[in-house]
């Protein structure tokens, strides 16, 4: 398969602007600015069938759309990279390695919305990342891809490099929102939308780095040679991060319909050490766990997975042998959001530490019984319940561990030890 | 306005397009529980409590952030809202100390009162709770405490949009999430005690009013501020004839859900003091109680000998007494000065969201009353010069708030004829010839007249002293010696016989002056 998303990766000093411009870099961004109209440009990406890979999937160019083009405020484009979602790396392939394809991708949003100041809001751990970013910035304002009056059109742009401080909510679009105003990573009441109230009350897009990658390359080739990739509903190219109990762990690129069975197994070299696949999460933390049969007819592709019972939220795949005790692997996920819930809404707030000290005591030998229904009960309190998706990506993964992995969970409580085999 | 058809609950209701679902609940009666939801503030959502289900919407709703749409029926009572109910207080409480037995918010704290309508279960949290700062001192009148906040922001968003003096903020996350000072600031803003008015728990409590009484014992009576002319609408709390606190009434057309620290407060210095006990004539060795008639009596004669005579009325006299000081003293001493107490102050921005430059809450009224002439500096410059033989002073303590205090005292004392009336020894009835005991704001029924012209109600909320006579009482009595029989005694009749005498009074009915008011000019109830 080509590569679309990782076609610059492994070529040598990819990072730079020399290199890219000498694979084809910005020359979709200059045909854009010179060639085509906004409305033409959504369209286009409508008709490529791109879907937004920060996890929800939501349709790119019908998102473009929602930004009134009447409203007589500034519009906003923001890349979100505060890519963060355990066993999620792939956004960070891609600024550390391709950033240019990155930032060009960023400006033919904005040139989609008109937009005249887009940011990129990157992750605060990523250092390396948010400097190679800077740098390329730097590079495309110097080269003119950045700037006033680009390619003589009078189109303007600037690009802002902006470091979040390290909290995983500032990844929902919202908590970004108020992060990048300089106010504390509190997600927003919806409505209204960041379409028309978003970065400082003004029409605004977030969209994720991976699917703003894929723009330059829709452009160059056409929105029906990506629509040609993929299933009916799910079109081209997807990363996945591949991590856990698996033999060539790493950031592979699929087209969206490939046999999940497949993937692990032959791409990645499945699960080493002649041990058994246990279970595996499809797209990242906080999605429902897949048993071994359960991934048997799936394939990579947002219909196949929800239909399986999870999602393909950001691509993040951890795979878990037979040696991995399911309590201690809850118990991690939920330390996980416990502690990175942002604190607003009362029953994320005070649900998700409520289910990590339960977890914690099962897993120290001290649980009860009735503490596994008593978790169920409290995610069912969270699901559905809060501000933002936060609550549900804190209570699907308990909700799902315990349900396909009961046995082990009450043989935790009944023994008051692990009875896993490690 | 566009009218909007809705139904709650199966009811019809009629609201207005740009209203949310809660406030459409409200205006016809139906209760939603919220927390962090308050109508002066803006949205914030986090609370959870107010969820309703909404046909055609999967997920249920936070009705604080819904706005009402032709035709959508909304249940407030469904089994899943009342699940979620039941879950968003658990949430709430499992972490919370649960030491109602020490707390001052008990009997008024909506954990206790939504845990027994939507709650009623065990605890089913066995894991030990998060703790948090106890007893943190905010400003002067604030005192936090962190493990029975529930972070609904109510206080936070109060500092950023009402004052927008932004003293305080969430810091920290998830269930040690809390709310603090910010930085170096102090919560010592002029309207900071509205803070524990609106935190829905026992995080924020009054240092003033912390630990003196289980609120179940306040005795509640509708009243106004008597601090300014602005005329907050309040609430005054007592327990055993004591004012424990204030609290503010809603009123839209006055001070909204709000009421300033100062005006909180002034009860400690106006219903306070040595109170008099009994009227007092100035003799040799110092003042002697004596009998009422044998007080009105020397009053009535030194009035009527003493030219030229001042005669000043306190700002926090009600319309009915100064309508008969104003009567009594043009009787007794045609040509006597009158004036309302009145000095101005400068006000900070943060002071002027509420508070009137003056201390007189009725000076308006008073002035309206016939208790004008000239203005009050004038008259005071005449005192100070020696202008007066005689002066009839009711209700201040004029040395105490002189520029020049001893000034004040050198111009009292070379008075030959000093009558102060008042509620407790002051500098100034320590001078005076004659004493007379009367009632403060607390103690009396009546109507102020406040800075804008709207005439409200006072209530007695606690029983005068024994030997202390309500002003309207001393001056019906001064009248009656001065061959003046009046038919009025009570402040309604008094208020009628005065709506007769002054013209912009004339179409309001006591009556319906009710617990909000009525605007002069705007008319009355039955009269008009």
């Amino acid at each position: 398969m080509e590569k679309i998303l990782l076609r610059n990766i492994g070529i040598a000093d990819s990072h730079t602007l020399a290199t890219y411009t000498s694979q084809g870099g910005y020359k979709s961004w200059q045909k854009v600015v010179q060639t085509m109209k906004p409305g033409q440009l959504i369209d286009e990406i409508k008709a490529s069938g791109l879907r937004g890979r920060g996890g929800a999937g939501f349709p790119t160019g019908m998102k473009w759309s929602f930004v009134p083009k009447d409203n007589p405020k500034p519009k906003y484009v923001v890349c979100n990279a505060d890519e963060s979602e355990p066993g999620t790396f792939k956004d960070r392939l891609l600024i550390e390695q391709d950033p240019h394809a990155v930032i060009e991708g960023t400006l033919i949003a904005a040139y989609a919305i008109q937009s005249h100041t887009a940011f990129i809001y990157i992750r605060g751990e990523m250092v390396f990342g948010a400097k190679r970013l800077e740098r390329a910035v730097a590079e495309a304002v110097d080269a003119g891809y950045i700037g006033k009056n680009l390619f003589g059109s009078g189109y303007d742009i600037d690009l802002i490099v902006h470091r979040g401080a390290g909290a995983y909510i500032c990844g929902e679009e919202t908590g970004l929102l108020s992060s990048l105003e300089g106010a504390r990573g509190w997600p927003k009441l919806k409505p209204p939308f960041p379409a028309t109230h978003g970065l400082f009350g003004c029409p605004t897009v977030v969209n994720n780095v991976e699917t703003l990658a894929a723009l330059p390359w829709i452009l160059e080739r056409g929105a029906a040679a990506y629509a040609a990739l993929g299933t009916e509903k799910s079109k081209g190219t997807k990363l996945f991060s591949v991590c856990g109990h698996i033999a060539k762990p790493g950031v592979y690129e699929v087209e969206m319909g490939y046999p999940f069975k497949k993937f692990l197994e032959e791409d990645c070299g499945g699960v080493p050490n002649g041990k058994k696949l246990k279970g595996v999460i499809p797209g990242g933390g906080s999605m429902p766990v897949l048993l071994p049969d359960e991934i048997e007819k799936v394939n990579l592709d947002y219909e196949s997975v929800q239909a399986a019972g999870s999602l393909l939220g950001s691509g993040g795949v951890i795979v878990m042998d037979e040696s991995t005790c399911m309590v201690r692997a809850t118990l991690n996920l939920s330390r996980f959001f416990a502690h990175e819930s942002c604190g607003q809404c009362s029953p994320c707030r005070e649900g998700c530490h409520w289910m990590e000290k339960i977890l914690h005591r099962i897993e120290y030998g001290q649980g009860e019984q009735g503490d596994l229904d008593l978790i169920l009960n409290i995610a069912g309190n969270i699901a559905g319940n809060t501000i933002c998706p936060f609550g549900d990506a804190a209570a699907w993964p308990p909700g799902a561990f315990i349900r396909k992995f009961r046995g082990e969970f009450e043989a935790h409580v009944a023994e008051r030890k692990c009875t896993v085999p490690h | 306005m566009d009218p909007v058809k809705i139904t709650i609950d199966g009811k019809d209701v009629v609201t207005t397009k740009g209203k949310t679902v809660i406030q459409a609940a409200d205006d016809v009666g139906i209760p939603i529980p919220r927390y962090c939801y308050h109508p002066k503030l803006s949205i914030a959502g986090n609370c959870r409590m107010c969820m309703v289900e909404i046909e055609k919407m999967p997920k249920l709703q936070i009705s604080c952030n819904t706005q009402v749409a032709e035709g959508m029926s909304v249940l407030t009572q469904s089994p899943r809202v009342l699940a979620v109910r039941k879950a968003v207080l658990e949430f709430l409480l499992i972490n919370h100390p649960v030491d109602c037995p020490i707390c001052d918010q008990a009997g008024e704290c909506w954990l206790q009162d939504y845990y027994m309508e939507h709650d009623r279960q065990e605890s089913r949290f066995e894991v030990g709770k998060v703790h948090d700062r106890k007893r943190e001192i905010f400003g002067p009148n604030v005192i936090f405490d962190g493990e029975r906040c529930i972070k609904c922001t109510r206080c936070v968003r109060f500092c950023q949009e009402v004052t927008k003096t932004d003293e305080l903020a969430v810091i920290n996350r998830s269930d040690h999430s809390t709310i603090a000072l910010f930085d170096d600031a102090v919560l010592d803003n002029p309207l900071s005690a509205n803070v524990v008015d609106i935190c829905p728990v026992g995080a924020l409590t009054d240092r003033d009013f912390r630990f003196k009484v289980r609120v179940w014992y306040l005795q509640k009576t509708p009243s106004i501020c008597p601090g300014c002319s602005t005329g907050c609408n309040i609430s005054v709390e007592a327990y055993q004839n004591r004012i424990a606190r204030f609290k503010p009434r809603v009123n839209e057309a006055v001070n909204s859900h709000w009421l300033c620290d100062e005006g909180r407060y002034c009860f400690h210095d106006l219903a306070g003091g040595e109170r008099l006990s009994a009227p007092m004539i100035r003799q040799e060795g110092g003042l002697v109680p004596v009998t009422w008639e044998q007080a009105l009596s020397a009053v009535h004669n030194g009035l009527k000998s003493a030219v030229p005579l001042a005669g000043i009325l306190s700002g926090r006299n009600t319309n009915e007494e100064a309508f008969l000081f104003a009567k009594l003293m043009k009787k007794i001493a045609p040509d006597c000065a009158l004036e309302v107490f009145y000095q101005e102050r400068e006000l900070t921005e943060v002071q002027k969201i509420l508070i009137s430059p003056d201390r007189s809450p009725n000076f308006r009224g008073a002035q309206a009353m016939g208790v004008s002439d000239g203005g009050f500096e004038p008259l005071m410059q005449k005192l100070l010069s020696g202008g007066f033989a005689g002066a009839f002073i009711v209700g201040e303590d004029l040395i105490e708030s002189a520029a020049n205090p001893e000034a004040m005292r050198a111009a009292l004392q070379k008075l030959s004829f000093l009558i102060v009336q008042d509620t407790r020894v002051t500098e100034t009835t320590q001078l005076a010839h004659m004493v007379l005991p009367a009632t403060h704001f607390g103690e009396k029924e009546g109507t102020y007249t406040n800075r804008k012209g709207r005439v409200q109600k006072l209530n007695a909320a606690l029983i005068a002293p024994e030997g202390a006579l309500q002003d309207s009482e001393i001056f019906l009595r001064l009248l009656e010696l001065a061959g003046e029989k009046n038919d009025y005694t009570t402040p309604a009749e008094i208020f009628a016989a005065l709506s007769r005498e002054i013209p912009d009074y004339a179409n309001i009915d006591y009556e319906s002056i009710g617990d909000q008011g009525i605007g002069l000019g705007t008319g009355g109830g039955g009269a008009s």
